[in-house]
């Protein structure tokens, strides 16, 4: 795997961890 | 103190923008409740004055980045209709200039894209789409040969140009929602919009202002405005056929506003003077000729025709109307003129009544919603999610331009996801159904009551009013027992009348009724007592009067002696024996037919076709009711239940499991309507009890308790199918757009071709509840 590659695949996952934390965790206290 | 206003609220295409409307203003200070209704468009909010004001309301929602007008000052319904027309009419007015433009454009910027991908590199186009159409720039290039002459780079600058109004005018809105979401840790169809094209059109405009960059690095500066603006004009497409599919949806109410007429012709100072319908006051007179429609609901005072009711009731025949009868505003004056005292005006006629709980219907929330509601609150995130890991797994896996596939492909997931579909999947369908069923005088309160009316297994008849007119008439006077020398029928019935007068059961009423018929004279009881489920018993000219049933004799000791085989028989054929005693002493006895409706047999045997079980209930004599029963066909009989008992059979029956229809007149089986699972209110015509069940015949006819059943069953199917589709598009949708069939079979969707699937998904939707307009 590339540097490119590996940097792309952890951004996705930070990505889809940030948007199911903003969308479910942080929205549901509000 | 709280106030209601409902607010006009426009630009929500799907549930989770109403529940998103609702929740803010639910957390608005000195708001008590809000409900937003997506299909009627409309919030309606409890408010404190003293801390909130509608202006405020207003502002609050324009905030979530939606549409809304100052409410009207007369809520009714007519009127919110009238503001929420108009605002959806400005809708679809600006959504077509909008698609209008966008689609010229997106010719125009495919036309220009092609010359384009030549110049960058011919065959490593991601799109398939423009590499199908790359055979047709040679015919372009033959037809305008200064097209060659053009760089790459003036390209993308006209092109850019061309996507700037799209982006910032036709489709604006699409980011402003979605950002207002955003805010509010929230995610609609909006936000996949505004992320799909807004990915697409930062990395084309990054490409534009540094091919330089792009290209030293070994990347071929691949632009993707043309996608853009076709997703725009596409989802543009699709708003506007559901906008105007939609408006349709509302057509039956519109209709039911459409029959009042404009116009009242009242009698003033000795003349005849036309006056707007607005100024008409309960107490005017008001004259209507042959042909006309009836301004308002009144009392006719003088002359004779027939009115056509069919417009409120369903009921195709024509009613015959003279002085003393009422009459509705509305309905259709056929032959004859009459001179009317108007009794109601505005909300509080009968056809505002309608239009107001037809219109509550149409926006109330069946159950099925919720799982709709539940699967929409999570879609958005979820797509999100996907359309990130087809990138790196496109990134990481795909084929070279790695990068450009997985742009293209986290792109098409992102349009090709549609929330909408499911959001509107099952309030079209209640819209469309309960409007349906207003016109053929079926009014069914709301999604609760189509869902619940579909799961009928027994329906209850109460007969009176139901199975039968509800008007007994007396049949014939019997003397008997040991009645005096020198007495008559008349003489007998006089007496029974007389003790009856003061009696509101349906039985001394007809046993007055026959009296007066007679000519006979009444006289007033000195003393009076009611016993219910028993009969009558009073002091009539110094003489004990009593008047009622065999249990009635039995409380007060007297045999029926000789007319007990006589009374047995009549009951036998479907009559009620009123058996009347003087003085301790059986003198004789009334016998009093209500005559069976004659649709009646034909409603029983349609319900049993449909499988459903049927009951009749009534507190007759078991002999009379079997009768009854047996010539309509009827399954089983319930007979000699008293009024407030009515309600414990009907317990009985939903203890076995069963779910309970129970269909009456709603005048005096409230609880018991109450108690069913479903409650039927049957009305005649003018005089009907409108709110007392879950359903309402507006017709005096037995038939339409199949028809508001077998249309919840239609309704509900309906839902099932648009829920399914709406399910099943995304469930095979989204893994193609994802690429999911690109390693077997090469395949793959551009973002334009998941946008025109998107809205043909919602489309398709929204189109598949009309068909309930034709049941």
């Amino acid at each position: 795997m590339s540097t490119a590659e590996i940097a792309v695949t952890l951004l996705g996952v930070a990505g889809i961890a940030w948007v199911n934390w903003y969308f479910f965790i942080a929205g549901a206290g509000r | 103190m709280t106030a209601t206003a409902t607010i006009p609220v426009s630009g929500m295409t799907c549930a989770a923008c109403s529940a998103r409307i609702q929740r803010t203003l639910e957390k608005t200070p000195g708001v008590a409740t809000a409900n937003v209704n997506l299909m009627t468009g409309s919030a309606t909010v409890s408010y404190d004055p003293a801390v909130v004001v509608p202006s405020r309301l207003v502002e609050t929602i324009r905030e979530t980045g939606y549409g809304a007008e100052m409410p009207t000052p007369d809520g009714s319904a007519e009127n919110l209709l009238g503001a929420q027309d108009e605002s959806r009419a400005g809708e679809t007015r600006e959504l077509r200039r909008k698609f209008g433009v966008s689609m010229v454009v997106a010719i125009i910027a495919m036309a220009l894209s092609m010359p384009l991908a030549e110049l960058v590199g011919h065959g490593s186009t991601a799109d398939p789409l423009m590499a199908l159409m790359m055979p047709l720039t040679d015919g372009l290039r033959q037809a305008m040969p200064w097209i060659n002459a053009v760089s790459a780079d003036a390209w993308r600058w006209l092109l850019l140009a061309l996507t700037l109004p799209i982006v910032g005018w036709a489709g604006r809105h699409f980011y402003t929602r979605a950002w207002a979401a955003f805010r509010h840790h929230a995610a609609d169809m909006n936000t996949l919009i505004a992320v799909g094209t807004g990915a697409a059109f930062l990395y084309s405009f990054a490409v534009t202002l540094a091919d330089d960059w792009f290209a030293t690095r070994g990347i071929e500066p691949h632009v993707y405005y043309e996608a853009v603006i076709w997703i725009i004009a596409l989802i543009l497409l699709g708003n506007l056929l559901e906008s105007r599919a939609r408006g349709q949806t509302s057509g039956a109410i519109r209709r039911l506003i459409g029959l009042r007429p404009a116009t009242a012709r009242v009698v003033r100072n000795g003349g005849e003077t036309e006056i707007p319908l607005a100024q008409l006051r309960p107490g005017d007179e008001a004259i209507v000729r042959p042909g006309e429609k009836v301004p308002a609901d009144g009392t006719v005072l003088e002359g004779r025709s027939n009115v056509d009711e069919s417009m409120l009731t369903g009921e195709p025949v024509p009613v015959a109307k003279g002085p003393g009868d009422s009459v509705v505003g509305a309905t259709l004056n056929r032959n004859g003129a009459f001179r009317f005292r108007v009794d109601r005006t505005g909300s509080d006629s009968v056809l505002s009544r309608i239009i107001r709980l037809v219109h509550e219907a149409q926006g109330s929330k069946a159950p099925i919603q919720r799982l709709a509601d539940r699967i929409s609150a999570v879609f958005v995130p979820v797509v999100l999610s996907i359309a990130i890991a087809t990138f790196v797994i496109w990134f990481d896996f795909g084929p070279e331009p790695a990068y450009l596939h997985a742009l293209v492909a986290a792109v098409t997931v992102l349009i090709i996801a549609c929330p909408c579909a499911m959001g509107l999947a099952v309030p079209t369908a209640v819209m469309v159904s309960t409007g349906r069923g207003a016109e053929l005088g079926v009014l069914i309160k709301g999604g609760e009551a189509l869902e619940r009316s579909e799961g009928i297994d027994v329906v209850v008849f109460d007969k009176t009013g139901t199975l039968t007119e509800g008007r007994p008439a007396v049949r014939a006077v019997v003397l008997g027992g040991e009645s005096e020398p020198g007495w008559d029928e008349s003489r007998l019935l006089a007496l029974a009348a007389s003790v009856e007068r003061l009696s509101e059961h349906p039985l001394g009423e007809a046993i007055v009724a026959a009296a007066k018929e007679r000519g006979l004279t009444l006289v007033e009881p000195t003393e009076f007592e009611s016993r219910t489920g028993r009969g009558v018993v009073g002091v009539v000219e110094g003489r004990r009067v009593a008047a009622g049933n065999l249990g009635l004799m039995a409380d007060l000791g007297i045999p029926p002696g000789s007319l007990a085989p006589e009374a047995e028989r009549l009951a036998g054929e479907g009559l009620t024996p009123v058996f009347v005693a003087v003085d301790g002493r059986l003198a004789g006895m009334v016998t009093i037919a209500d005559s069976i409706r004659p649709t009646s047999s034909e409603a029983v045997a349609r319900l049993e076709r449909m499988g459903l079980a049927t009951v009749m209930l009534t507190g007759d004599n078991r002999r009379t009711a079997e009768s009854v029963a047996r010539s309509i066909g009827i399954g089983r009989v319930l007979a000699e239940v008293l009024p407030d008992r009515k309600l414990d059979e009907i317990r009985r029956l939903q203890e076995s499991g069963q779910v309970v229809a129970m269909v009456g007149d709603g005048l005096n089986d409230a609880p018991a309507l109450a108690q069913a699972d479903v409650g039927i209110a049957m009305g005649t015509g003018t005089d009907v009890a409108i709110e007392a069940g879950t359903v309402t015949l507006m017709r005096g006819d037995p038939i339409g308790v199949s028809t508001a059943i077998g249309l919840a069953r239609r309704t509900m199917r309906v839902i099932r199918q648009n829920l399914f589709w709406a399910f099943i598009y995304n469930v095979i949708g989204i893994p193609i757009a994802a690429g999911a069939l690109y390693p077997a079979f090469g395949l793959r969707l551009t973002p334009a071709m998941a946008a025109a699937a998107m809205a043909v998904s919602s489309v398709t939707v929204v189109f598949n509840s009309l068909r309930l307009r034709n049941v």
